[in-house]
Order: C-alpha cells, then structure tokens, then sequence
C-alpha cells in the first residue's frame, strides 16, 4: 500500500523544529496560516509571527524588510496570490537588493496549492505559471518538492542556505515517494530509477506518475530512467547531460504550463549541452477548471497529464530515434 | 537643545546644489521631488538619525527608507553631505559603473532601500520595525513616502499593518508636493479632494480641504500636519513622533515640488526633467540666495510683546528678532532672558535672539536655556576668547552662533579666525538703541565690500541687514549681499503684518530676480537670459522676468 502525506503538515512541524533551534526564523502569513499550517508556528514563537491579512503584496514586502535586519522568514500563501498577485514586490523587495556579495534578500517563500491539482477552486486559483515566473528572477531559487519527505527535508535546507527561496506545495496528501534517509542536495536531481531507453525527469506531483509510466513501460521492455528534478532553479545540468548521452531521449513532466516552465528549462539546458529528442508533458498554455477531489485524475487526464500521457511520450522518442 | 537651524539650513542648501551638480551630470534625474523632501530629509540627518558613515550596517543605526525612490538625488546627496561617500561622486549618478543607480541601490552606502518601485517602502520599513522589536532594539525606522506614490494600493496595506502592529519605532513622512508625474495629484488621484481650476496653490490656502491626514487618522496612526519646508515644524514634528507610544507616526508634510528654484517650483514639468548645464549655474545662484525675513518685535507694544510675536507668527516670519538691550552696551533697556522665557511656548518660529549687552559670554547661557535657536553678540564687546567660549557653548547646545557689528565698526582681526564657524553676521545700519531709525546710506557700501571679504574666507552663514531697513531699500539691501532682514517699524510697525511680509518677499523676490538674470547675461548673454526666462511656465513670472530683462537692456 502507497503511503499518503500531507505536505502543508510537514511543512509546519518542520517551521517549528527549526524555528526552536534558530532565534532568527520568523514567519509571516497572509490570511491563510491555518491553511498553511504556520498557525502552530504563531502559538508557540508569538513575537516571531506576523499575520497580515489578505495583501500578498505586503506579505513579501515585510518578509523583506525582516530579512534585510537578519531574520528568516518563511512568507506562505497560496500559489495563486504568491507569486501570482505580487510579482514586482518579489522582484523589486526580494531579489534585487544584494549586497556584500549577498544576492537577494533572505526571503523563503513557500507556497501550497501549486498547479491543477487544486481541484475543486478552479481555474481561477490553479497557479500554473509560477515556475515561469519565479525562474526569470535572478537570484531566486525554484523548488518543487514531490512528497512530504522532501518537503521536511527542503524546508529544513532552505533555512540554512542564504537567499531568495520559491517552493511549492501541493494541496493534496500525496505518495510517499523519497525514504527518510534520502538526501537533498540544492541543485542536485534525484535518480529515483535507472535506465537506458529513455529519461523521464519530473517534479512535484509529477513524480509518482513517472514512475507509474516507467513501471508500465518496463513491462513492455522500455527500461526509463526516472529523476526528480525538485530542484528547478539551480538544474542539475550534469544530470541531465549525462540522462541525454546515456538514454537518448528525455520526458520532461510538470504541472504547469509547458510554456517557460520546468520543460523549457530543462530544454534550455539540452539544446545546448547534447541535444536530443525530447517531450514535454504539462498544461498545453489553457486553464484549468473545477474539479472535485474524486475528480482531479479527470482533471488532469484532460490536460494530458498522465502517466499513459508519459508512457507514450517516451514511445514516441523512442519512434523517432528508430 | 536648540533647532541647529542654520546647520541644517547650510546643509540642506549644500544637499540641493548636489542634487543639481548630480541630475546636470547625468542629463535625466528627479531634482522636483528631491527639492520638496529637502528640508525633511536635512532634518533627518543633520538632527535625528544616528548613524556612522564608516560603518554602514551598524546595528544600531537608525534606518531611513526613501519609498518614494525616483527622488534618489535628494536622498545620495544627503548622504554625500553626512559623509558616506566624497561628494564629487555626485556626478557620477546614474551613469555606467556608478555606485549612484537611477534609484537607491543598496551599491551605495548608507542606502537602506532599493527603492523605485512605488508603494514598497512602507511594508518594507514594517518588517524592520517588526525585526527592531524581536531584538528589543531602539533604533528607529523613518520612512519617506509620495503622494503620487499613496495610489498604490500597497500603501495601505501596510497603513493597517503598521497601525495593527503598534509600531512606535516608525515614523513616516508624506511628501505631499501635490504633484505626480502626469499632472497635480489632484486631478490625476485626489488624497485630498479634486482640484478645480487650475491654481494648486488654493488647495494650500484652505486647511478645510486636506483630507489625506483625516484617511491616516482613520487607519489609526499618529498623524502631524506641518509645512514641510520649515525647518522648526519638521523638527518639532519628528520630536513629537519620537515621543508617540503605541501607535506608528504620519507627519504630513506639505511642500512644494521643486522648491526653492523658481522655474522648477510647483510645475509637474520637473517631476522628472535635468537641469540644462547652461542653466545650472544660474540654479546654484539661486539656491544661495534664499532670503528670510525677521520681524523685530520691540518695535511694537513693549507693554504686550506676546502679541507681537503672535503677529510676527501669524505673518509667517521666518525669524522672531529678540533685541536685548541692557542699558549701558546701548543707552535703552529692553527686556532680558526671562522675557524670552515666557515668549518662547507662543511659537515654534526660531529666535533670532540679538544681545546687545555688555560681556555677553557672561549671560549667554542664559539665553540659551531660555530657547533662543540664533544667539548674535556684538563683536565690540568681545575678544578671541570670549567669542571662543561663546561658540563653544553655542554650539554644544545646537544654536546657530551670531556676530554682531555697529555701523561705525569693522570686522576686528581676531574674529577672522571664526569666518568659517559664523552662521550669521549682523551689520547694523543704524546705531544700536532705539526703534524707528533711519538706513544708514554708506551701509550699503560696507556690506558689499564685507559680502565680498567673507565670500573669499569660506563663510557659509549668512549677513542679516538690521536698522532703518524697509520696502524702499530691502533690494539694495539684498543686492549687497544680505539675505536676512529684520524689520523693525517697518513690519511690526504696520498694521498688517502678514501683508508687509509678503510685500517684502516680492521686492526681495523682484530683487533676487534681477540678480539672477544678470547672471544668465554675464553667462551666456541674451540668449541665455531668453533661454532661462522661458522656464518659468507656471503662474505670471515670466512676464515679471521679461519686464525685467527688458529694464535691463537684455531682451
């Protein structure tokens, strides 16, 4: 039995654990610090927890100023309100200012509800180009965490590495994916299963339905290298280079739009360290709609994000390299 | 304490000339809303902020946000002044290499904002102040928004959260010169209410129409309500501030976009327009001889002076001139220290306390704690040492420091030596004593020749004419180097002091005129005086200008 977790959970108890150990840690909410699961962080650090209403804009701006006077402060909202509804502060407040060799301010935004799979709020609330948005930032840093364990693990990096930080969560519990002892390195992809015929490297929820593609295709006889890319911005480039020599062909799987998101970037990278055939599985640039949470797979199936969508990516390359 | 007037006052005239030499230099720029915020910002770091130019980031520091960023020249060239960088480095903003961007950046020291986007600073100055508190710190955040700036909504979310939040380490200022950069703030976003007609200077006239305080008030912040170009308010202002407990402080500050350069003054062309390099010069002039006018109150009911200084007040005098006279320097008595003592709680207008007293170093302390801001002794009854003592005492206490010297003397010798430190020479062009004399004609003579001298020895303060000055003689006055005028019988002494004033703002305004087009002639001859005179878009100066010019053969 696949084992389900709730990252938003993690996501708190893990603020509170690092937020015992650093005086520094602070959090700042807009509105949504139940949602978000912070609101345990404010019960226990009272001094350290700032709840400004429903102004996103302001969310990151004081998150900001805090960071400016050497605090961490972990901003969460929504995907949809954050990066979505602020991007001017994040890039004028939080990237930019650098200063003694330090680029950016020390902002971690994180973020839950990322992509389709919001489900039953609709369109108006599935955040499917915060990757594009985030990576055109210099100075700021994209994750997208697979499952809970990653999100304990990247949340506890985050606050330890300097600099302006994005990382995405899912609404939904989601498969356990990574073991406890995993580590998570930034910048470094994760090789979940080797292979030789093709490459399918995915992020977020994407994760599990690659590796349900690559265990259907490998009953066929198509062995796939899986990676979790979860690190978006910096790429493990090398990685990927190494996946292109050695596999010939790579599946990129994002929930988001495959415009300027994670298959472009890793299409940036491929096309100019080994180009091969590749296959971009994501939203087709349209928006997303209601669905209930029983419904969600529909939602996604419509939008080709499954992995039989995969399955059949993976085939086709493999067509064209015959 | 006194106001360290005049040290601000020299200050934020040295800040607007960078802001000049900087914005000429680098051909773009915003000189409009850098000149509004001078005075606020020449408070800030002449008075209040603590800070060290050697160590930047000093925790302790207080923190000066600049919200509202495209005013950056205004905000560089004060820290060039406070010392954070060499002040030639002004003319490298904004250009290629340069540690002065086109907004504030945190590449030059003592920046603490990257501002240029609007409606950020505010939120950003709250997560300071949030920060301050975590660490039990005692510094405090200042921050400088727009008008224009207050129609991003942002502003006002972090309205509520700084009032939310109680922070009593913030205070904020309004820059609110009524101008954006399409057009006045009134017809293009109202904060107070829609302008009609075209003359900005009516939403100044009548208090009943400024709403902005009333939307600040209602988000449950301390709101101060000040013209922000006179020094005394924008001290008194940010003292009350500092003083607030429990809630964040919004010190609205009324100005004028532009101020203090005539042609830039309330016109929104110069929201974001450098100055021409033919023209600078003749700006630099211009910013020198700003002129203040002292209105000498023993020339009124001696029985009721409190009236006096309430009529002088309410005539918006720059300065309440105080003559003590102790009846042996001069033969009449006037009042002393005490007198001072009870006048001062009438008004925040500085004191231009002028001793007419034998050994002043004895009482001059006395003058000090009774709140004289300009304490002025007279050169005949003082030496190197004594004078030495009064600066000395003068100035621990931030009071501007006054020589004094009678028609029938010169500057002495050892005086010399305090050129550079006087904030103000006083020449008397009537015998010391009585009210009501006439102008002493060869004075005019003496103050150019004295002008000229002091221009040579590095004196950064200014000549104050006093004795026998009136509307028949002010601009010849001006025109020999004086830029303070007391006036004795010929402003406290009318019947509407309000109006002399003003009249004597036009003639010395007419006066400073002339001296500038003289300029623009020896400059760049006809052409440049056409040239500058065209400038002046806003209100009838121009024809004024060119019924000048004409007088004087130039067009």
């Amino acid at each position: 039995m696949t084992e389900f977790a709730d990252m938003r959970t993690v996501y708190g108890e893990t603020l509170i654990k690092i937020g015992e150990e650093n005086p520094n840690v602070v959090v700042v909410g807009a509105d949504t610090t139940d949602s978000l699961k912070t609101k345990p962080f404010g019960k226990k650090f009272p001094n350290r927890f700032f709840n400004v209403g429903i102004a996103e804009g302001n969310l990151v701006t004081i998150a900001a100023g805090l960071a400016n006077e050497g605090k961490i402060p972990f901003a969460s909202t929504y995907a949809a309100f954050l990066p979505g509804r602020c991007v001017d502060q994040i890039r004028n407040a939080i990237a930019y200012p650098t200063r003694n060799g330090k680029n950016g301010l020390n902002v971690k935004m994180v973020v839950s509800h990322g992509g389709l799979s919001v489900g039953a709020d609709g369109g108006s609330h599935q955040q499917i180009e915060d990757i594009a948005i985030m990576r055109a930032i210099p100075n700021i840093k994209v994750l997208i965490p697979a499952d809970a364990v990653a999100v304990a693990k990247l949340t506890q990096l985050i606050s330890q590495l300097y600099g302006p930080f994005y990382m995405r969560m899912t609404r939904s519990k989601v498969p356990i994916i990574h073991s406890q002892e995993q580590e998570f390195q930034l910048g470094k992809g994760i090789v979940l299963r080797d292979g030789s015929d093709c490459t399918i490297a995915a992020c977020g929820i994407t994760v599990q339905m690659a590796l349900d593609a690559a265990d259907a295709l490998k009953q066929e006889g198509i062995s796939c290298r899986v990676i979790d890319m979860f690190s978006i911005k910096p790429m493990d480039s090398d990685l990927l280079e190494k996946a292109a020599r050695e596999t010939g062909g790579i599946v990129t799987c994002e929930e988001h739009n495959i415009m300027a998101g994670f298959g472009s970037a890793v299409s940036e990278v491929i096309s100019e360290k080994y180009p091969i055939y590749m296959r971009r599985i994501g939203v087709r640039d349209q928006f997303g709609e209601s669905a209930r949470d029983s419904e969600i797979p529909l939602l996604l199936e419509k939008h080709g994000m499954t992995s039989i969508h995969i399955s059949n990516a993976v085939k086709d390359i493999r067509s064209k390299k015959q | 304490m006194g106001l360290n007037y005049y040290h601000i006052l020299k200050r934020v005239r040295e800040a607007r000339k960078l802001v000049i030499k900087g914005t000429t230099a680098a051909g773009s720029g915003h000189p409009g809303g850098s000149f509004s915020m001078a005075e606020i910002m020449g408070c800030a770091y002449s008075k209040f902020l603590h800070y060290d130019p050697k160590n930047p980031l000093w925790q302790d520091r207080d923190r000066l946000v600049l919200s509202k960023g495209h005013a950056s020249p205004g905000l560089f060239s004060n820290l060039a002044v406070a010392g954070y960088f060499d002040k030639p480095e002004m003319e490298t903003l904004r250009k290629f290499g340069s540690r002065l961007q086109g907004h504030p950046d945190f590449k030059c020291p003592g920046v603490e904002f990257c501002g240029g986007s609007l409606g950020l600073g505010l939120s950003f100055s709250i997560g300071m102040a949030l920060a301050a508190r975590i660490d039990r710190k005692t510094h405090h955040i200042y921050t400088i928004i727009g008008d224009g700036e207050s129609d991003e909504g942002q502003v006002w979310e972090a309205a509520m959260a700084g009032s939310k939040f109680k922070l009593d380490n913030l205070t904020v200022f309004l820059d609110r010169n009524f101008i954006q950069q399409d057009d006045y703030t009134e017809r293009v976003m109202p904060l107070d209410e829609e302008l009609v007609g075209d003359d900005i200077s009516e939403m100044w006239k009548n208090a009943a129409r400024w709403k902005v305080g009333d939307k600040w008030r209602a988000f449950g912040w301390n709101v101060i309500e000040i013209d922000g170009h006179r020094i005394e308010q924008v001290v008194k202002a940010i003292h009350s501030a500092l003083q607030t407990r429990g809630t964040p402080s919004l010190i609205v500050a009324r100005t004028i976009k532009g101020k203090s350069v005539e042609h830039m003054e309330d016109n929104p062309k110069w929201h974001g327009v450098a100055p021409n390099p033919k023209i600078s010069p003749i700006i630099e002039l211009e910013l020198d001889c700003q002129f203040l006018i002292a209105p000498s109150i023993i020339a009124g009911d001696m029985a009721n002076l409190e009236n006096e200084v309430k009529r002088a007040s309410h005539g918006r005098a720059d300065f309440i001139h105080l003559d003590v006279m102790d009846g042996q320097f001069v033969p009449n008595k006037t009042f002393d220290h005490e007198k001072i003592k009870q006048l001062r709680p009438i008004t925040q207008i500085p004191f231009d306390t002028h001793l007419m007293i034998n050994e002043p170093v004895k009482h001059v302390r006395d003058y000090v704690n009774a709140g004289s801001d300009i304490v002025t002794v007279h050169a005949e009854v003082c030496d190197e040492s004594s004078f030495g003592e009064i600066h000395d005492i003068l100035r621990s206490n931030e009071i501007g420091l006054g020589l004094a010297i009678n028609p029938d003397t010169e500057l002495t010798s050892w005086s010399e030596k305090f050129i550079p430190d006087l904030d103000q020479l006083i020449i008397m062009s009537v015998i010391p004593g009585k009210s009501g004399q006439k102008y002493i004609e060869s004075t005019h003579e003496k103050t150019q020749r004295i002008s000229k001298f002091l221009a040579e020895r590095n004196f950064q303060g200014l000549i104050e004419a006093d004795g026998g000055v009136d509307l028949s003689n002010v601009e010849s006055c001006f025109l020999d180097g004086a830029r303070v005028f007391v006036g004795g019988s010929a402003i406290i002494g009318q019947k509407d002091v309000r109006l002399t004033i003003m009249e004597f703002r036009k003639h010395l305004m007419h006066a400073r005129r002339k001296l500038l087009i003289n300029k623009a002639h020896s400059l760049g001859g006809t052409e440049l005086v056409t040239k500058w005179i065209d400038l002046h878009e806003v209100g009838k100066k121009k024809t004024e200008l060119l019924q000048i010019a004409k007088e004087a053969g130039f067009t």
